[in-house]
């Protein structure tokens, strides 16, 4: 589980907040009903002791005391309700003490005697004894005017057993609380995040080429409504702005067709010219060369404008991928041999794939064009085609120069070059890659590159296989 | 033979008429798309070259009403768009060829008369310049009776230079007619196939035929160079 989604922090924050107010509020409970039972014993206990100093001590004699454990015995019989009774002259003469309860929770032999001279306390708590023993004391004057004090005590344990038991629910009670709101909690975190799963999975395949689609829009009226509407705007701006540049690209070749188209046959009919001097017809070439470059750019920015625009392909037909890369590559190796660099095709059988033949060549040609030229004489070139899955695979190495990791990134972009000085004695127009990679995206296919500077480059397109029942797909 | 030339762009038009001239064809020019009706309505031409975007009367228009009227005469198209799709829905409304600026102007040349001779033409099968014989038919090739070996593309690219002796071939119509398009823009693919043509066909012999223009191209005959 990714611990810094959004779903697990909610949650996570959720269960902390819970179980903190849960068990704080568990706390409170748990010491309300302790110091409400205690005091409510107590309270027991101090009645008694009242009821105990004046129904029964008031009355009598210091004579007749002795006869006082006898009535508390009758009346109270302290030892089957596990009562601790106690009467003490104010000398300190226990008069009566009840005896051991019977379920031997203390042992009123343990109790201190509360010490002479010390006021009586209305009620007091005597530590654990096998549990505790809350007792409240009374004084109180016989008619003889002989004071006595009565204390009674209760056993704290039934109430501590009832506590225990209270703890004990509440930990069980709050923990499946918890749980289930921490379980509730995540499904319904889910469920929201569900549509910006869908809001990311979408923008992630949205690129230049399908600009037009948009995010799907849930009408839930939450922030993800508001977020994908406001996605699918920013979408919308880049779209225009897109097409935009695509077409200004589009007017502005068309524009500089005519002048060339009248520099070029002008220049052509002047180069002609027997009677001219030979340097005149040396710079006549030179401007002619020029144009011819400039001519080559403006219909390399044209070819991509359209298939940028997704001009659907002239043609989309079933072949052999392997039988054109062979046949391309005895195309060029003149061009190879005339360098001195040893060009070689392997292919493995067949590899059909589907889509416009003559631009999947250009593909090939600008490719092995790119490896040889910059590939130094006694240097290797090699094509290989086979295929992998459900993928055709075409890999042009070269043993040149390469490329070094600061200019892979680039190497697809229009006008691109490497070092601008080298590449221009080359010839071209820096639009051969961009090309490439532009039909090979039509294609639907991926075009890759790595490379060592100094031990050489290697270009890989992957483009689907053919599949019988399935019709290409073209952007 | 004569014809008409649809184009508003007064550069380029008086460029092409200048070449069609030279080479003795008798050229009307219009520079919008209704004197270019009036035109093709008043006379009979052999041929009418056409600019698609025209003021006026668009090209497209103009062209389907040339055909409605006259189903024989050639039509060229002029068009600085070449978008595939253009270019079949002109060919449907009757374009016989097409042309995409900036062109040679020796390859409008060349398809003006090609489309001039389309139809049963008698045509040699051995072309002949000066002492080089090329024979179609058996693609053998002969220099001073003595036979030369080439590769096929080697023929190919011999063949198409002398198939019009002393016309100076662009790189881009020689790709285009030996090659096929997706090697556009790979001209130095012309020069090495032209050196290793030369080695062969010129290198034994005192007169060279083929010759480089500089920014133009290459061509086959006799060098008139100084």
């Amino acid at each position: 589980m990714n611990t810094r989604s959004l779903s697990f922090r909610l949650v996570a924050w959720y269960a902390g907040v819970l179980t903190t107010v849960f068990i704080l509020l568990g706390l409170l409970t748990f010491f309300l009903l302790r110091h409400y039972l205690e005091v409510n014993l107590l309270d027991i206990q101090a009645r008694r002791a009242r009821q105990i100093a004046d129904t029964l001590v008031a009355r009598i004699r210091r004579s007749d005391e002795t006869k006082l454990g006898g009535e508390v015995e009758s009346l109270y019989s302290p030892e089957a309700n596990d009562r601790f009774i106690r009467i003490t002259r104010s000398d300190g003469t226990v008069v009566y003490a009840s005896g051991a309860p019977k379920d031997a929770r203390f042992d009123p032999v343990l109790v201190p005697p509360l010490p002479l001279g010390v006021p009586a306390a209305d009620t007091r708590k005597v530590g654990p004894i096998g549990g505790s023993l809350l007792i409240a004391a009374r004084d109180t004057k016989a008619s003889d005017g002989t004071i006595y004090r009565v204390e009674v005590g209760a056993s704290g344990a039934p109430s501590e057993a009832t506590l225990k038991h209270v703890l004990m629910m509440l930990a069980v009670g709050l923990s499946i609380a918890v749980a289930v709101a921490v379980a509730g909690g995540f499904v319904l975190v889910r469920r929201a995040l569900v549509p910006v799963e869908r809001i990311a999975h979408k923008a992630e395949e949205i690129t230049q080429h399908n600009l037009s689609e948009r995010l799907p829009v849930v009408h839930s009226g939450d922030e993800i409504e508001r977020l994908s509407v406001s996605l699918n705007h920013m979408i919308a701006r880049l779209e225009d702005a897109i097409h935009g540049s695509k077409q200004f690209v589009a007017d502005a070749s068309h524009e500089l067709r005519t002048p060339l188209t009248v520099m070029r046959g002008e220049l052509e009919s002047l180069a002609q010219d027997v009677l001219l001097k030979r340097e005149t017809r040396e710079s006549l070439g030179s401007v002619l060369e020029e144009v011819g470059r400039l001519a080559e750019i403006v219909e390399g920015l044209f070819a991509l404008s359209r298939l940028d625009a997704g001009e659907a392909p002239a043609e989309c037909v079933r072949f052999d991928l392997s039988d054109l890369a062979v046949t391309t590559a005895e195309q060029m190796s003149l061009l190879a041999e005339d360098k001195r660099v040893t060009l070689t095709c392997v292919s493995s059988g067949e590899v059909p794939v589907k889509g416009d033949r003559a631009r999947l060549k250009q593909v090939v040609v600008n490719l092995l064009d790119n490896a040889i030229k910059y590939t130094a004489s006694g240097g290797q070139v090699s094509l290989r085609v086979r295929h992998e899955g459900a993928y055709a695979i075409l890999d042009v190495t070269d043993t040149g120069i390469g490329i070094p990791a600061s200019a892979l990134p680039h190497v697809f972009k229009r006008f691109f070059r490497v070092d601008g000085s080298r590449s221009r004695e080359q010839g071209g127009a820096g639009l051969g890659l961009s090309i490439v990679k532009s039909i090979c995206t039509a294609h639907g296919a991926v075009l890759e590159v790595s490379s060592a500077p100094g031990r050489g480059s290697t270009f890989r397109v992957k483009q689907p296989l053919a599949n019988d029942d399935v019709s290409a797909q073209f952007s | 033979m004569r014809m008409l030339l649809v184009e508003d762009e007064k550069k380029v038009s008086d460029l092409v008429a200048r070449a069609l001239r030279a080479e003795r064809f008798a050229v009307d020019v219009a520079d919008d798309g209704n004197r270019g009706w009036e035109l093709a309505e008043a006379y009979d031409y052999d041929l009418i070259i056409l600019d698609l975007m025209l003021p006026g009367l668009g090209g497209t228009e103009l062209l389907q009403r040339i055909r409605r009227k006259n189903q024989q005469v050639p039509i060229l198209i002029l068009t600085a768009r070449d978008a595939t799709a253009e270019k079949v829905r002109n060919f449907e409304a009757g374009a016989d060829d097409y042309l995409t600026k900036p062109f040679a102007f020796a390859e409008l040349v060349m398809r003006v008369k090609a489309l001039l001779r389309r139809g049963p033409v008698a045509r040699s099968s051995v072309l002949r310049v000066a002492d080089l014989e090329v024979d179609r038919l058996t693609q053998q090739v002969r220099r001073g009776g003595r036979r030369i070996e080439l590769t096929p593309k080697e023929y190919a690219l011999l063949e198409y230079l002398a198939s019009n002796p002393g016309r100076v071939f662009s790189r881009t119509m020689i790709i285009e007619h030996v090659w096929d398009e997706s090697f556009e823009g790979l001209t130095n693919i012309v020069d090495v196939y032209v050196r290793h043509l030369r080695s062969k066909v010129d290198d034994p012999f005192q007169i060279k035929l083929i010759r480089t223009v500089r920014g133009v191209g290459y061509g086959l005959g006799e060098s008139t160079d100084p």
